[in-house]
Parts: C-alpha cells; sequence; structure tokens
C-alpha cells in the first residue's frame, strides 16, 4: 500500500482492528547480511507486486503532474501553439489580489472541513463507542456517516435548496419565531462562505467520527477499567485516555479533511459559484474558471502546481508533529 | 494487509520511486506533443465549394449544442427527413458546462462536424479549428437569409468581432424585453406600455408602493445581467456598445451613458424594486417565480417566453424595453443560436446544407415554435398570447435595427465571470457605478492589451 492510497483510500471498516501502519519509520538500517542475487531477486519480485498499482498510478496521477507542471511555464490558451514564458505565470499568482482572497477563504474552510468535524467526531465517536452493542448504535453510525456517500454535487443541490430564501433553514427559522434571521444565505456577503463551510461540516464530520471509532475499538478496554476502578467519569476517561491514544487517527482525519478544504472545489461551484462577488472564491474555481473560460491554461497550471505544493506541505507538517515521540 | 517485514517494505517505496522517475522520465520524453496546440497547416479555408450534396452517399453529421428548447432537435428531425442518407448525432451538454468544455471539444480529432458558436469559442479562430464559411455563405447566398451574421464574422486573431471571415450563421435569434402580470398591473392602475425608461421606473415606484415586487431578478448566477445589457442598450450609442461588446481595439465602458445605466441598476436595487436579497436567488428561480405570479414585471428574453406564459396563461403581458426619450428607437440585447462547423468536418457540405437549411420556412416554424425568432420572419407562423406579444414586439426590433449583442459575449473570454461578479458586488452594495465599470473594462484590457 502506498503513502498516497493510504491517504486517499477508503476509511477502514468499523469493527475492523485496522490501525494505521507506519512501518516505513522504522525502515532506515536494513539487514546488510542479505545475499546480493536474493536481494535482487526479491526485488523483482517486489516490482513485479507493485506493477499492477504503479502503472496506473504513474499515468494516471505521477504523469499529468509533471504534464501540468511543464505547461506551467508556457503562456497557452488551450486551442493555438503555446509561447514559452518561464517563471512568469508564477509571478502573476504571487501578485494577484484576487488569489489573495482565494487562499483566505481556502483558510477559513480549514475551519469548517477540519477543526469542526474533528471535534464533533470526536464527541461522537466517543458516545457511541461507550453504548457499543446497545441497539441503535449501527443505526446511529450509519446515519452520520451517510453524507460522506452522497456526491458532493448532489450534496451541493441538496443544500442550495436548504439555504434557499424560501428553503428549510428559513421555514425553521420563521416557525421558532425568528423570522427577522432569515436571510437568503448564499447570496450574503457575510453569510456566504459559513454557510458553504458548513456544509463541508456535515459531509466531513461522519468521516471522522467512524475515523475516531475504529480507533477506540483498537484501545485496550482494560484500560478503561483501570480507570473506572479509579473512579474516573465519561469526560475524564475520554479526556485521559481516548484522545491521547486516537493520535494516529488523528493525523489521518487533519489530512484528509485539511486536504479536502484545501482543494475544494465542486461544492462552492454547485453552490455559489465563487460568489456573491468574491466572497467565496477559492484557488479551485480560479483554476477552472482560468483553464475552462479564459483561455488561460499556462496560469492555471502554474496555480495548479502551486496548490499541490501547499497541500503537500501541510500534510507533511500534520505528519511529522502527529508522529508519537520516540 | 498485515504488516510487512522491514526490508521489504523499504524495497517497494524504493522501487517505486525509481520507477516512478523513470516511467515518468521516459514518457515525457517520448511524447514531443506536450502542448497540442493547432499545426500551422490551414485547414480552415475551403477550396471552391457547391450547393450539392451526395445523395447516393451514406453520410453522418454530429451536432454539439447547448440549446435546451425544442429548436436543434427540430432542425436535425426535419432536416433528416428530407435527407434520407444523411444520419444526424446531436450531442447536447447543459450550458455552462458547453462554454467550459467546447474548446477542448473542437480541438479534438473527433471534433463534432457542426457546434453551437459561443462566448469564448473565439478562441477556435487563430487556432484554425473552425471552418471559413464565407464561400458556402456566397454559394448559398446566406447574407440574404440571415439577420445578425455579423455577430458571427471575426477576425484572424479571434479577438474582434463584426469584421472578418464568416464562420456560421444565427438560425434563431434571440432578444430581451420586459415581461408583465397583466391582472396585477390592471388592479395596481399601471398604465403599459411605458413610453421612456423614467416611465417605466415610476410603474416600479407605484408598484413597490402598493407592497409588490415591481422587478423579479435572480443574481446568484448573474442574472441581472438581463436588465444591465438592456440599460445600457438604451443609454449608449449602437456605435460605442458594438465597438466593446465585439472586442475593438481601445475601446471602453467607462462612459457617461453606461454610468447612467449602471447608476440606474444600482438604484432599482437600493429603492427595493429589484427582488430582495436578490443575490441569493438564480436567475431559473426568478423565471419560475414570476411564472408562479410573484411580483409585477420581469426584464429577460425571449427564451422566458413559453415558461411565463404557461404559467400566467392570459395573464401574461409583454413590451419591448423603452427608450430613453419618448418616440426614440426601440433598442435592446440579443443573441441566438449560432451554428459553425468544424474544420475537421470530413462533410462540410453536408454541414453547410444543414446550416442553410435553418433559413428556410419549415425549419422557421420550427424555430418560432421554440420560442426563437426565425431568420425569415414573414414565414413564422403568426402565434396568439403571449408568444405573439412577444413576436410583435420583434418586428419592431427589426424595424428599428435594435438588436445589439450581449456585452458578455465576445468582449472577453472571461467576461461572464468578471460581469457576474461585479453584479453581485452592485446588487449587494459592494461598489460603486463608477468601480463597476472599470472592473469590467480591467478585464477588457488584460485580455485586448
Amino acid at each position: 500500500m502506498t503513502t498516497a492510497g493510504r491517504l486517499t483510500g477508503p476509511a477502514p471498516a468499523p469493527g475492523a482492528q485496522s490501525r494505521v501502519e507506519r512501518a516505513s519509520d522504522s525502515t532506515l538500517h536494513r539487514r546488510p547480511d542479505a545475499a546480493r542475487s536474493g536481494r535482487r531477486r526479491r526485488r523483482a519480485v517486489a516490482l513485479l507486486y507493485l506493477l499492477p498499482a504503479l502503472l496506473p498510478y504513474t499515468l494516471f496521477a505521477v504523469l499529468p503532474l509533471l504534464h501540468t507542471a511543464y505547461l506551467s511555464l508556457f503562456d497557452w490558451d488551450g486551442v493555438t501553439l503555446p509561447s514559452f514564458v518561464g517563471l512568469d505565470n508564477y509571478g502573476r499568482i504571487a501578485t494577484d489580489p484576487q488569489l489573495r482572497a482565494a487562499a483566505w477563504h481556502a483558510g477559513a474552510l480549514i475551519l469548517f472541513f477540519s477543526v469542526l468535524p474533528i471535534c464533533l467526531g470526536l464527541v461522537s465517536a466517543a458516545i457511541v463507542s461507550r453504548r457499543a452493542g446497545r441497539r441503535g448504535t449501527t443505526l446511529v453510525r450509519t446515519v452520520l456517516f451517510l453524507p460522506q456517500v452522497i456526491p458532493l454535487v448532489a450534496v451541493g443541490i441538496l443544500w442550495r435548496w436548504v439555504y434557499a430564501e424560501d428553503g428549510t433553514l428559513n421555514q425553521a427559522l420563521r416557525a421558532i419565531g425568528l423570522g427577522g434571521l432569515t436571510d437568503a444565505w448564499l447570496g450574503s456577503f457575510t453569510w456566504a462562505l459559513p454557510a458553504v463551510g458548513l456544509i463541508g461540516s456535515w459531509v466531513v464530520s461522519g468521516l471522522c467520527m467512524v475515523l475516531f471509532l475504529s480507533g477506540t475499538q483498537r484501545i485496550d478496554p482494560e484500560i478503561y477499567e483501570a480507570a473506572r476502578m479509579d473512579g474516573a467519569g465519561p469526560v475524564r476517561e475520554f479526556m485521559a485516555i481516548t484522545v491521547p491514544l486516537l493520535r494516529p487517527e488523528f493525523a489521518v482525519a487533519l489530512s484528509i479533511t485539511v486536504i479536502a478544504a484545501l482543494s475544494s472545489f465542486d461544492l462552492i461551484y454547485i453552490t455559489t459559484g465563487g460568489g456573491p462577488g468574491n466572497s467565496t472564491v477559492v484557488p479551485g474555481i480560479l483554476i477552472y474558471r482560468l483553464a475552462f473560460g479564459g483561455g488561460a491554461v499556462g496560469v492555471a497550471s502554474a496555480l495548479a502546481i502551486v496548490l499541490t505544493v501547499v497541500i503537500s506541505l501541510a500534510v507533511l507538517v500534520i505528519n511529522r508533529l502527529s508522529r508519537e515521540a520516540p | 494487509m498485515s504488516p510487512s517485514p522491514s526490508s521489504q517494505s523499504s524495497l517497494s517505496r524504493r522501487t517505486f520511486l525509481t520507477a516512478t522517475g523513470v516511467v515518468g522520465a521516459a514518457a515525457l520524453t517520448a511524447c514531443s506533443d506536450l502542448t497540442p496546440g493547432a499545426s500551422s497547416s490551414d485547414k480552415s479555408s475551403t477550396g471552391p465549394v457547391s450547393t450539392a450534396i451526395p445523395a447516393d452517399e451514406k453520410i453522418t453529421l454530429v451536432v454539439a449544442d447547448a440549446d435546451d428548447t425544442t429548436m436543434t432537435p427540430g432542425l436535425i428531425a426535419a432536416f433528416r427527413k428530407k435527407h434520407p442518407n444523411i444520419t444526424v448525432k446531436r450531442n447536447y451538454t447543459g450550458w455552462d458546462d458547453y462554454l467550459k468544455s467546447i474548446n477542448t471539444t473542437m480541438s479534438a480529432d473527433s471534433a463534432p462536424d457542426i457546434a453551437q458558436f459561443t462566448s469564448g469559442m473565439q478562441n477556435l479562430v487563430p487556432g484554425r479549428l473552425l471552418l471559413k464559411a464565407g464561400e458556402y455563405g456566397k454559394a448559398y447566398g446566406w447574407a440574404e437569409k440571415f439577420p445578425g451574421l455579423d455577430q458571427i464574422t471575426l477576425t484572424p486573431d479571434g479577438k474582434t468581432v463584426g469584421t472578418g471571415d464568416l464562420y456560421g450563421v444565427g438560425a434563431g435569434l434571440s432578444f430581451e424585453g420586459v415581461y408583465y402580470n397583466k391582472s396585477k398591473a390592471q388592479k395596481l392602475g399601471l398604465t403599459v406600455p411605458p413610453a421612456t425608461l423614467d416611465e417605466l421606473e415610476a410603474l416600479f415606484a407605484k408598484a413597490k408602493a402598493a407592497g409588490e415586487t415591481a422587478l423579479v431578478a435572480g443574481n446568484l448566477d448573474g442574472g441581472l445581467n438581463h436588465a444591465f445589457n438592456v440599460l445600457l442598450s438604451a443609454h449608449l450609442t449602437p456605435k460605442d456598445r458594438e465597438a466593446w461588446a465585439y472586442g475593438h481595439q481601445s475601446a471602453t465602458i467607462v462612459l457617461p451613458e453606461a454610468e447612467k445605466a449602471a447608476e440606474t441598476l444600482k438604484r432599482w436595487v437600493d429603492e427595493g424594486y429589484v427582488t430582495p436579497k436578490v443575490n441569493g436567488v438564480s436567475d431559473n428561480d426568478a423565471t419560475a417565480a414570476f411564472a408562479k405570479g410573484e411580483g409585477v414585471f420581469r426584464i429577460s428574453g425571449n427564451w422566458a417566453a413559453a415558461a411565463v406564459a404557461e404559467g400566467l396563461g392570459e395573464g401574461a403581458g409583454y413590451f419591448n424595453m423603452p427608450p430613453v426619450t419618448s418616440g426614440g428607437k426601440v433598442r435592446t440585447t440579443g443573441a441566438g443560436v449560432y451554428y459553425c462547423v468544424s474544420s475537421k468536418s470530413k462533410n462540410a457540405a453536408a454541414a453547410a446544407a444543414f446550416l442553410d437549411f435553418t433559413a428556410g420556412a419549415e425549419a422557421a416554424a420550427i424555430t418560432a415554435k421554440a420560442g426563437f425568432m426565425a431568420p425569415d420572419a414573414g414565414a413564422m407562423p403568426s402565434q396568439s398570447g403571449l408568444l405573439g406579444d412577444v413576436q410583435k414586439g420583434w418586428q419592431t426590433v427589426v424595424k428599428d435595427a435594435g438588436l445589439q449583442p450581449f456585452i458578455q459575449n465576445s468582449s472577453s473570454p472571461t467576461m461572464g465571470d468578471t460581469l457576474t461578479t461585479q453584479l453581485q458586488l452592485l446588487a449587494g452594495g459592494k461598489t460603486t457605478a463608477e468601480k463597476f465599470l472599470a472592473g469590467l473594462q480591467t478585464d477588457f484590457e488584460n485580455y485586448h492589451k
């Protein structure tokens, strides 16, 4: 399993005793005494095993990435012959005020895509795991995980109805006598970004819960028993045992959700298209506009490369920080 | 996967990286066509052409379009009936997706023979991916058959519209005007049609005073561009309007008349004539709400006529956008469904025959039924009710030569997005009329520098 596969692959099924493997950490020192021929044969066999995954990965992930990097050095409208401009496109990105706004918005989305879902996921996982085996927990788990299963485009359309002027949210506000608070949420310069962000929270929270749930099942029940004997209540148990022991799951949840926040596109494209004004514009939307509408494939590619680098750095930092002390 | 012994895991990682690098580098050097721009060979020009299509040969034409009315499928069906040896396949894509994907589609080797021409496709002209249709135009006499051919005549760099080579025909034309709710207008004592823009605004004020939404609009996806475009049509001289909308060198929209148009729109929003929280309502939802009986007036195009007529029935009315001064010529904004031919088409003669077919009397009936104005206005079957009113309005527009292009269609490929953004800022009270126009001009100059 490759690192990339682990990050983007499906979440471990609830109940499976899976834990995140960090095999590569302990591989710095290899046995020096292995016979050379044996090693070579093993290498060939290993390569053969890797081929089915390596080939499509190279063809559909690595090469397009390299190609994008190559294209980012050109001024190209996508149709006529391109002209080489070196790093000019990167210069344009650095000075574009719209891009600065997009970067801010992506940052704000981390709050909604990462921080909020991880808190919610943690709490709901703690509640569900304490009630494991009782009736209804499977149902709760399924319901909370459901948003993750719906395609994001469908989620966007759904929430457009919720946030509409006559939508369910405003109807609910009017029903409880708070009609004065209603707004056309997606058209409001103040509320559009939080509104879109909350859709993200709704989608990702279930995933975080399932991640943490599988983590809690890994924790030895004896630790909890010991804590209970010492008189710890549910809150104390949660803070002193569950949270610290879920460190690997934190890393995975944070990685996945930060990637989702920074590379967000579909939700925003469907709900606001970046509006009103530029108040929900994110890098993904800009890349799309530049490449497909604006005929500026070079600048779009440069922006895509910068975004990829930023996301990779963020994930790298998250993984370094969350590593257990040796 | 069970935890693997450390040596194997290290091996896989190293192999992975090495192999990836090797394969990647090999593929990069092997592929000489990494930026597949158009080659220098010019296939977009035609030699001598004829209007004859072989009748004994099996021909397949592919049509790509974003026409969500019954026009394109209707025309295709009628054309197939007339030419049994020609099979026509239709690839329909929704409007937004069509705009974003058509350039790629037309660049592919499997490009459709005929495509609906939309904004942004001007990039295909310097890429020589569109067939120059001038020779067919001469052979068929299109100049007499089709109005509005200047909207699909482009310079070789594709940046300026109205001069250069002809690339297609406008099969169905659209234009904008004002729909109104007859029963509400009667109840509120509103006299329609207004003779001037000021009178229209006075009607808005009266409707607002009676507690009605005067002008139903949706700007979530930039729908206020309909109101802004027709206001510009009324205020701006046709020369200034076309120079900017067609992307002429050193054209500008920072003009006092344009500022008047922008200020009028801003005032309509500020005074509360326009649908409240307009930035949160989509254009389609606004039409739907108006058709359900909300509000009194709606500025939109003839494509909305069918939906409005169905919703309001006898209560649906229409009048042309009034001029600034009483008795002035009617000027409004419009476009149309334009078809162009791919330079990669192997059956250009058959494709040209389809383009020509859309000008005929048989096509006029199909086009009119779909709510568009047919090139041959005289051949359109007369209609009653709202569609009849719209048709009468069209005759006035043609008589006054008042059809002007949408400013976002060919001024620059990004103008659609920019206009939406700027209109949302204007309607949200985040910008002034002056800054609004400056924002549009900046986009224009970025493209035409």
